[in-house]
């Protein structure tokens, strides 16, 4: 045997991994979108559309929301993590940020029930403290506790990615800003963030289409509808039986996902032309 | 020039952790004055500048600008600017932005702010470059894009943290010269580090040379190159030659004793303060005088040793020597070769051998 068939045998185990668990099923779900009753057609996706344009809207809206908020919020971390003055505020901070991230999905759905129902420990709080009375106690879970839980999960995350870009840009360039007069806040604006933007941006992607994803949070914090895709595709699926339109609201996902990341491609080689 | 104190260091030292980086500066600079900070790395010289910018605080100490004192105040309050050694230029940025940024801080009109920015381009030579981005400029470019971002906003004095030193060699020649000469035109206050002594000695007014923290002399150029106050300084500014001698003073000369490679001779003390034991005696390799043994006959004063020549070398515009004078080996030039195993006499003008007591005695 020559050693270039010997080479390809060894990566053809890998191959046929990648092909037949993760290549063929997008294949075939991609196809099954468009079969109905044997037969191709656009059935589906008029179902899907009939049925989930709420969703679609909800779900997209639900996301970008939470991929702004997650945004500011690692940017808030990274550059109190870079230009914070009190060393004692800073390493706390750097201890604590990370937490979330090691927490699962569904664990953090199950936490946030309990914290942001309407007798839950959020509102006793506030009502131990006199800030509400228990008449105008609201539940939070609906859309916002979704987007709490998105923010609080994945924020760690983005922030770690920001941080670390953050921690590696020029300290100069920052001492230059200062010397010129430029406040803690415009510096972090104007020097700090345009020089990580391609980290913040690749970060908020993963983010995005990780949410994308998920379906425990939107299962266990919105029990109603609007809901997101993910939990629409899982009622198709597990209570009909119905894997066309399952894979129609798949493919639409897989759209959403794919066009965030071609306007991040595209901005990208723009920025290198 | 006023001496007293345009910008005034009194006390002041810093440490960090409970390392000691800088103590005792006491310093007064004059209004226009060209100050070079020298020192080796890890002087402190870049933690006094970047103290004097208000970086970093003193742990003791005061700073004053024109008496007021500025010891604790943030680093735009105090009519400062600095150019850092990485020039520091904001990557997203273009050039005119950069230049520009001071002024926009300080809320200056947008017309204004262009007017300015081209005003500081022509001098500084950077027309035509104002929509670049700082990776599509050369390093020497770059270098006057952090200076025209420092000068825009017109500060009192300026702060050079080794702005040379990304520099290439032949770059770094005309450089020299044009901050100094933009400095000289606009009267400003310059502070400038550097570890290049010929830099500091071509471009200053006065020098300050720092060792370990503290200041070792401080004077013009050739105050610090003919009179170094330490053997530090002496061989800080070239004089790398050192050799171990006795003596005793004796009124306004010093008595050198016959050692393994010289006879007693003596010297003009000129206003040293020596005393009496073993004294370390330095002088440059291009002080030092060559001559075959035969032919020397002492027309200076000075000191004479003897020696053999182990090796020699062209470095340029004369002949490099290396010289064994009895245990020790010394650097000697001069204008034509001495070949390996010659017999010389190496002379050292009386004005050019720097006596220090050694810390032994």
């Amino acid at each position: 045997m020559s050693r270039r068939l010997l080479g390809l045998t060894l990566v053809l185990p890998a191959l046929a991994v990648i092909a037949f668990l993760f290549i063929l099923p997008l294949i075939m779900s991609a196809v099954g979108a468009f079969q109905v009753d044997g037969a191709f057609g656009w059935g589906n996706f008029e179902k899907t559309f009939d049925l989930y344009t709420k969703d679609i809207v909800f779900t997209v809206v639900i996301v970008s929301i939470s991929t702004v908020l997650i945004g500011i919020a690692s940017i808030a971390i990274g550059g109190y993590l870079t230009l914070g003055e009190h060393p004692v505020a800073v390493a706390i901070l750097r201890w604590l940020y990370r937490w979330p991230m090691f927490i699962p999905f569904i664990v953090v759905g199950q936490i946030l029930r309990t914290f942001l129902s309407k007798n839950g420990m959020m509102n006793n709080v506030a009502i131990n403290l006199g800030l509400l009375t228990p008449i105008d106690a609201v539940s939070f879970l609906d859309w916002r506790g979704i987007v709490i839980a998105f923010v609080w999960k994945q924020t760690p995350f983005v922030a770690l990615l920001v941080a670390g870009a953050m921690a590696s840009i020029n300290r100069e360039t920052i001492d230059a800003a200062r010397n010129l007069g430029a406040s803690r806040l415009r510096v972090l604006i104007e020097i700090v963030v345009p020089q990580v933007g391609t980290t913040l941006t690749v970060g908020l992607i993963l983010s995005f289409v990780t949410m994308m994803s998920v379906l425990s949070v939107p299962l266990m914090i919105n029990a109603q509808t609007p809901t997101m895709l993910t939990a629409d595709i899982a009622f198709r699926v597990n209570s009909y039986g119905d894997y066309g339109v399952a894979n129609a609201l798949g493919l639409i996902s897989l759209l959403l996902a794919s066009s965030v990341a071609w306007i991040y491609l595209r901005a990208s080689l723009k920025e290198r032309s | 020039m006023e001496r007293d104190g345009f910008l005034e260091l009194r006390g002041v030292a810093s440490r960090y952790g409970s390392t000691q980086v800088l103590s005792d500066i006491d310093l007064s600079i004059a209004k226009g004055e060209f100050i070079a900070l020298l020192g080796s790395s890890g002087c402190g010289k870049t933690t006094l500048l970047r103290l004097l910018a208000g970086f970093i605080s003193p742990s003791s100490g005061e700073v004053k600008v024109r008496h007021r004192d500025v010891t604790h105040l943030p680093p735009d309050k105090r009519g400062m600017a600095l150019v850092f050694q990485s020039y520091a230029l904001w990557p997203h940025m273009t050039v005119a932005q950069n230049i520009g940024y001071g002024l926009k801080l300080k809320g200056v009109a947008r017309a204004e702010i262009a007017s300015r920015v081209s005003a500081m381009q022509a001098m500084l030579g950077l027309e035509g470059l104002e929509a670049r981005k700082p990776q599509a400029l050369s390093g020497g470019q770059r270098q006057r894009v952090a200076l025209g971002r420092a000068l825009a906003i017109d500060p009192e004095i300026l702060l050079l943290d080794e702005p040379l030193s990304n520099l290439d060699a032949r770059i770094r020649l005309s450089v020299r010269h044009e901050l100094r000469a933009l400095q000289k035109r606009l009267g400003i206050t310059a502070i400038h580090v550097t570890h290049d002594r010929e830099e500091a000695m071509v471009m200053a007014d006065r020098i300050v040379i720092l060792n370990a923290g503290r200041i070792a002399q401080h004077g013009s150029p050739e105050e610090v190159y003919n009179r170094p106050a330490s053997a530090f300084v002496a061989a800080f500014m070239g004089a790398e030659n050192v050799l171990s001698l006795n003596g005793h003073p004796d009124r306004h000369a010093f008595m050198l004793q016959a050692g393994p490679a010289n006879e007693a001779t003596t010297v003009q003390l000129a206003g040293r303060h020596l005393l009496p034991g073993a004294v370390e005696a330095r002088f440059r390799p291009e002080a030092a005088h060559l001559f075959a043994k035969e032919e020397f006959l002492p027309r200076r004063p000075g000191v004479a040793f003897r020696g053999e020549v182990l090796a020699v070398a062209y470095p340029g515009g004369h002949w490099r020597h290396v010289v064994r004078l009895g245990d020790r080996e010394i650097m000697a030039d001069a204008p034509q070769a001495f070949s390996p195993g010659m017999q010389v006499a190496v002379h050292v003008p009386a004005e050019s051998l720097f006596l220090f007591n050694s810390p032994a005695s």
